[in-house]
C-alpha cells in the first residue's frame, strides 16, 4: 500500500519529464545524453531543477534514473542500421560540426558515461559496441562522399 | 543391443566430455570477458539472464547484412571482432546467472523439508543442459561466428529464463509455506 502511494508522483513526475523535456528532443540517443547528464558523476544521483521544484528533489531524481534506463534499453535494442540513423539526427541536430563530434566521440568515448548504473551487462557491453561500430561506419561513408558525388 | 557396463561407460564419458566442454567454454569466455570493456562481473554479483530480445539482437544476422553492405573489409573485420566479444560475454553471464541460481537453490533447499524428486531432478537436468549449451556456444561462437549460432543461443536464453523464473517460484512457495506453519 506505502509503495504504490510513493509510486504515484513518481509516474506523475516521470510524465512531466517526458511532456516537457524529453519529447522535445530530436531522437533517443540525444535523449540518453541528456538523461546522463542529469546525472551527478560522484554520487550517481540525479538532479533536474524544474522537476525538483514541481515534484520532491527525490521523486524527481527517481523519475530522471527511470527515464535514463528505459531511453538505455530502447537504443540497445536497435538495430545497428538504426543506430547509425540516431547517431545521424544527434550529428545533424548538434551545434558542433559532425567532423569534431565524430573525432572526440571515438577518441574520448564519452557515451560511456552514458551507461545508467543498473544494467543488464551484456547490454551495456552490446550498446558501447554497436556506438563504436555505428561512428566506424558514420566515418567511413564520411570519407567515401568525396570520392562518390 | 549394448550391455549396461558399456552403456554406463559411454555415459560416464559422455558426462566427462560434456563438463569439460562447460568447464573450458567457462573459463575461456571469464579470459575473453576480462579483455572486454566493461568491468567483469564477480561471481557473487547479482547477475539476471539477459532478456530474450538482447539475446536475438547479439546474434542478429540483420547487422552482419548491414556492415556487409558497405563491402569495406575494415567494418567487417572490426564488426566480427566486436560481436564476438559481446557474444561471449554474454556467454559467461549466461553461465554465472545460471550458476549463482542454482547455488541459491540449493542453499534453500538444504533447509526445506519437503523436497520433491521430480521437480529437483528437472532442475539439475535444466542446469546441466545451459552449462552444457553455454559451452557448446563458447566453441560455436569462436569458431563459426555468433550469427551463426542464433537459434543455439536463442534456446540457451529461453532456458536460463526459465530456470531463473523455475527458481523464483519455488522460493515463493517456501516462503509461503513458511509463513503459513509460523502462523
Amino acid at each position: 500500500m506505502n509503495a504504490a502511494v510513493k509510486l504515484v508522483p513518481v509516474q506523475a513526475a516521470y510524465d512531466d519529464l517526458l511532456q516537457r523535456s524529453l519529447s522535445k528532443i530530436s531522437c533517443d540517443l540525444a535523449r540518453l545524453i541528456y538523461l546522463a547528464s542529469t546525472r551527478d558523476y560522484n554520487s550517481g544521483n540525479y538532479h533536474h531543477d524544474g522537476l525538483a521544484v514541481r515534484f520532491r528533489p527525490d521523486v524527481a531524481g527517481k523519475a530522471l534514473e527511470i527515464a535514463h534506463r528505459q531511453v538505455f534499453y530502447q537504443l540497445s535494442a536497435y538495430s545497428l542500421e538504426e543506430l547509425v540513423e540516431q547517431l545521424r539526427i544527434y550529428l545533424d541536430n548538434s551545434h558542433e560540426s559532425a567532423a569534431d563530434v565524430l573525432r572526440i566521440w571515438q577518441k574520448l568515448e564519452p557515451y560511456r558515461v552514458a551507461i545508467p548504473v543498473e544494467v543488464n551487462p551484456a547490454v551495456a557491453r552490446l550498446f558501447l559496441s554497436n556506438v563504436r561500430l555505428a561512428l566506424a561506419i558514420w566515418r567511413f561513408r564520411q570519407e567515401q562522399a568525396p570520392k562518390n558525388p | 543391443m549394448i550391455g549396461i557396463p558399456t552403456a554406463l561407460l559411454l555415459g560416464t564419458i559422455l558426462l566427462l566430455l560434456l563438463l569439460f566442454v562447460a568447464a573450458r567454454g567457462s573459463m575461456d569466455a571469464r579470459e575473453s570477458s576480462s579483455r572486454s570493456d566493461v568491468p567483469l562481473l564477480d561471481d557473487e554479483a547479482v547477475i539476471d539472464p539477459c532478456p530474450p530480445e538482447f539475446v536475438a539482437r547479439i546474434f542478429s544476422p540483420r547487422d552482419w547484412e548491414f556492415v556487409s553492405e558497405t563491402k569495406s573489409p575494415q567494418l567487417e573485420k572490426l564488426f566480427r571482432r566486436e560481436r564476438k566479444l559481446v557474444a561471449l560475454a554474454w556467454v559467461h553471464q549466461t553461465s554465472l546467472a545460471v550458476r549463482r541460481i542454482m547455488r541459491e537453490h540449493t542453499q534453500a533447499a538444504r533447509h526445506s523439508h519437503d523436497l520433491q524428486f521430480a521437480t529437483e531432478s528437472k532442475l539439475v537436468l535444466l542446469y546441466a543442459e545451459l552449462m552444457f549449451l553455454c559451452g557448446m556456444l563458447f566453441l560455436a561462437i569462436q569458431s563459426a561466428g555468433p550469427e551463426r549460432v542464433r537459434g543455439l543461443a536463442v534456446y540457451a536464453g529461453t532456458l536460463s529464463q526459465r530456470l531463473a523464473q523455475a527458481q523464483h517460484d519455488l522460493k515463493a512457495i517456501t516462503a509461503g509455506r513458511e509463513f503459513h506453519s509460523a502462523s
